[in-house]
């Protein structure tokens, strides 16, 4: 199974998804304006991350659901697009009704939108790539999400700027203004939807091809089955996936006051990581394919985000370099660890266990964006720095348990390909 | 507690009316005086007949050396600040000289062949720019408004605000004269405060002093802006000890735990060390309750020298220095054209130390060094634990030989 797009916002497919990705990380594009035309702290500014991942604790469980046994794929993929656009629309009318409230609601709406959308578009991959190009599929899904997010933040901040010259003034109509230019992306997904649906309905005419089904079967009384290397896996990805996203949400303004950069320059920097997991994710995808292995994949990655995360804390060394590791270790990781719940759990209890798994993440990055916030506010970056070392950390403990666990009990996580392949044929034998 | 009978053999005149004297010694570490670690500190205010008390002498003894700030209010805000190399060394004033025309050696520090280090920073102008005819790189910031002279202000009687518990006192002030009523119900002051030992305090940004430190506060409450985006800043004058005037240099460090998002530490140094230095961070606040949103950048501009004539004089700088032809001049800005402001709440502070010797040097928590300890030190030895296990079961399944 190669690298499965499934990263926090992680399964989302091109050119859909491309725009609800290019709005997620509008606030981090953006974080200097926000703060100082809402005149909010960094605290409150990460609530519009926090109200995104709100919804997603539940709708993780619901989403396969949904797009299942109620709205089915075309309608479902219809729908949410539509959440994603009114909450863009909300979050910019926020903006310029200077309402942060408004703002925060916008983010939830978005965000209700956001993850089932990355559900629906994944089934739409399965039902029209399976036992073709699929992992291509993903693969480029991937990278088209991944270009929406680094042009989102190159683009935004110049943007801004340029409204804040033609209407005169900076402030929150053209915060507002910036952010329904940039929901533009979001009409086009909605577009993308209804042009997938039409095509949908015809292949199923045509070709009599069935509406696609997301397959998961979500029991939560499946939860007390999960083995030990599976909730370790668990809390390596939240600990892992905690000290990404609400970096790069607060990394602009760390980039030019640290390294002084300026505001263009911090945006580019920002987005290397979402521009080198876009070529790198099927590439490390293929390794981790032909290699198997996957924990020590898992443990090089974690280990180099530590080595990243300490080199921005405690060196001025150029932060390119870290950014990059960053990118790469994050690319690797989601090859490498998604895969693992694959092979822990039976395939009936799979979807519940991807759930759950996505669902905590999401709960995971509510609350550290939030504590990030205090943090950042109170004490600095450096403090901040050494809160998201010690995070990796844990993850990386857990990993070195997993390795030990899975050894003690002959698990077959660590399985080189070519032992996975003697295996499967000492089963059929 | 000194008297004013010790004190007299080490002053030139003691007033014929009662002298207003207020000191504090606050004593040294229970251990006793640990070198400069800690020193004697007292504050007193020398006074003459008719003349309003804006002379503030602080006095701090360590073992083997005697640091003197004589903070003053004649003329603009004026600071000397002299170091000697004996604990005995006390101030002398001649008030006749030093409210003639000609002060010079109207103030002395005896003996004078201890004196190790001297100099002096005025406070000349407070400037005013319009940010909104600017863009935020520019230099100045914006187009400048006609400045205060701050030798124009009048200033508070300095015993009406000194706290001799805390070491400090406030020069208050306003211009004399105010046709606009910018100032009517605003103020300029110059908080000063001492240090006996070292500590740091609660109050953004939180500047690390040592005993041979001092902290001024400089806050602008109430005085109304000329404009509706105005930013304020102050002119700083230093007696020049060489030829060129002193850099300010800027170091960058890491840590930024006591000033969110500040990591850089700006510093005057009058000469090579040990000298005297001035220590801010690039940070100002615009509300009275410090914290990161009302964070405004501080803009430092080179010293640049300046004819003295152009300046506001001081006569406490020509009573001690004589009269000097040449000052080092610098601006201070506060604030951009966006973000929070003095518009916000009509108050703005900076603070800055000023000290002689080794400037303080931040060094990283224990709360850091704790988790970094514990975050690589658990993981570090599981994974060397790990590494011998396998290693050793690799080694002794290899010793394992076969019966056949």
């Amino acid at each position: 199974m190669t690298c499965p797009a499934s990263s926090p916002g992680g399964q989302r497919l091109s050119p859909g998804d491309t725009g609800s990705y290019f709005c997620y990380d509008n606030p981090a594009a953006l974080q200097t304006q926000i703060q100082r035309d809402m005149q909010v702290n960094t605290t409150k500014f990460m609530l519009l991350y926090a109200w995104y991942s709100w919804p997603n604790v539940v709708l993780c469980f619901l989403g396969g659901f949904l797009i299942d046994r109620v709205f089915g794929i075309r309608w479902g993929t219809i729908i949410f697009t539509c959440f994603v656009c009114i909450g863009q629309v909300v979050f910019a009318l926020g903006g310029i009704f200077n309402a942060f409230w408004l703002m925060e609601v916008g983010r939830f709406v978005f965000g209700i939108g956001g993850e089932s959308l990355a559900v629906a578009q994944n089934t739409y991959a399965v039902s029209w790539f399976k036992g073709k190009e699929l992992n291509l599929v993903f693969g480029l899904q991937l990278s088209m999400a991944r270009i929406g997010s680094t042009v989102n933040m190159n683009l935004m901040g110049w943007l801004y700027s340029k409204f804040e010259a033609s209407l005169g003034s900076a402030g929150p109509t053209t915060l507002g203004v910036t952010l329904l230019i940039g929901g533009v992306t979001c009409i086009l997904s909605l577009i993308s939807a209804l042009a997938l649906a039409y095509l949908d309905q015809r292949a199923e005419r045509i070709l009599h091809k069935e509406q696609g089904k997301t397959g998961e079967v979500i029991k939560l009384t499946d939860i007390k089955d999960f083995s030990l290397p599976l909730w370790l896996i668990f809390i390596i990805c939240v600990c892992y996936y905690v000290v990404v996203f609400p970096f790069i949400g607060l990394g602009k303004v760390f980039f030019i006051q640290k390294f002084g950069f300026s505001s263009q320059e911090a945006s580019a920097i920002n987005s290397v990581v979402y521009v080198i997991s876009a070529p790198m994710s099927p590439l490390f995808g293929f390794m981790v394919d032909k290699t198997g292995k996957n924990i020590i994949w898992v443990l090089c990655a974690v280990a180099t985000t530590l080595v990243s995360h300490m080199m921005l804390a405690f060196t001025m060394w150029n932060p390119w370099i870290a950014m990059c590791l960053l990118g790469l270790s994050y690319s690797l990781l989601a090859c490498a660890l998604w895969p693992m719940v694959a092979y822990l759990v039976p395939e009936h209890q799979l979807g519940t266990a991807y759930g759950f798994m996505q669902s905590i993440q999401n709960l995971g990055l509510a609350i550290i964006s939030i504590i990030a916030g205090i943090i950042l506010d109170t004490r600095g970056y450096l403090v901040l720095e050494v809160f998201f070392i010690g995070c990796v950390s844990l993850a990386l403990l857990s990993v070195v348990l997993l390795y030990l666990v899975n050894h003690a009990r002959g698990g077959n996580l660590n399985y080189s390909t070519r032992q996975r392949e003697e295996m499967k044929f000492s089963h059929t034998e | 507690m000194y008297s004013c009978g010790a004190l007299r053999r080490g002053w030139g005149h003691c007033a014929p009316s009662p002298i207003l004297f207020f000191s504090l010694l606050l004593s040294a570490a229970p251990f006793g005086l640990l070198g400069e670690e800690t020193r004697q500190v007292s504050l007193e205010v020398p006074t003459w007949p008719d003349v309003p008390q804006n002379l503030l002498h602080i006095r701090a003894v360590g073992t083997n050396s005697t640091l003197h700030y004589v903070w003053s209010t004649l003329g603009p805000p004026t600071v000397v600040l002299v170091a000697t190399n004996t604990p005995h060394s006390v101030l002398s004033i001649n008030w006749t000289r030093l409210l003639s025309p000609e002060p010079d050696g109207g103030l002395m520090i005896l003996p004078k062949d201890s004196i190790q280090f001297s100099s002096a920073l005025i406070f000349t102008r407070l400037l005013e720019f319009d940010s909104a005819t600017s863009d935020a790189a520019a230099k100045p910031p914006g187009k400048p408004y006609p400045p205060y002279s701050l030798a124009e202000f009048s200033w508070n009687n300095i015993t009406d605000s000194l706290y001799p518990a805390t070491l400090s006192a406030t020069f208050q002030g306003h211009p004399k004269g105010d046709p606009t009523g910018a100032f009517a119900n605003g103020s300029l002051a110059f908080r000063v405060q001492a240090f006996a030992r070292s500590g740091r305090p609660d109050q953004p940004p939180r500047l690390l002093h040592t005993a041979d430190t001092c902290q001024l506060e400089v806050a602008l409450v109430g005085a109304s802006p000329r404009g509706n985006h105005s930013l304020f800043g102050i002119e700083v004058a230093t007696v020049g000890q060489s030829p060129d005037c002193p850099m300010i240099q800027e170091q960058h460090s890491i840590d930024d735990e006591y000033a969110p998002t500040v990591f850089q530490l700006y510093q005057l140094l009058w000469g090579s060390l040990p000298s005297g230095f001035a220590q801010w961070r690039p940070v100002a606040f615009s509300q009275e309750k410090a914290g990161r949103e009302s964070a405004l950048s501080c803009q430092a501009f080179p010293l640049h020298p300046t004819v003295a004539h152009s300046l506001p004089q001081s006569p406490v700088v020509q009573a001690f220095f004589g009269l000097q032809e040449k000052y080092c001049t610098f601006n201070l800005t506060f604030g951009a054209s966006t973000g929070p402001g003095y518009w916000d709440q009509h108050y703005l502070s900076w603070s800055m130390l000023l000290g002689v010797g080794l400037p303080p040097v931040d060094a990283l928590s224990p709360l850091i060094l704790g988790i970094m300890t514990v975050a690589l030190g658990i993981p570090g030895l599981m994974l060397l634990g790990a590494g011998l296990t396998l290693i050793l079961r690799c080694k002794h399944a290899s010793e394992y030989q076969s019966i056949n």
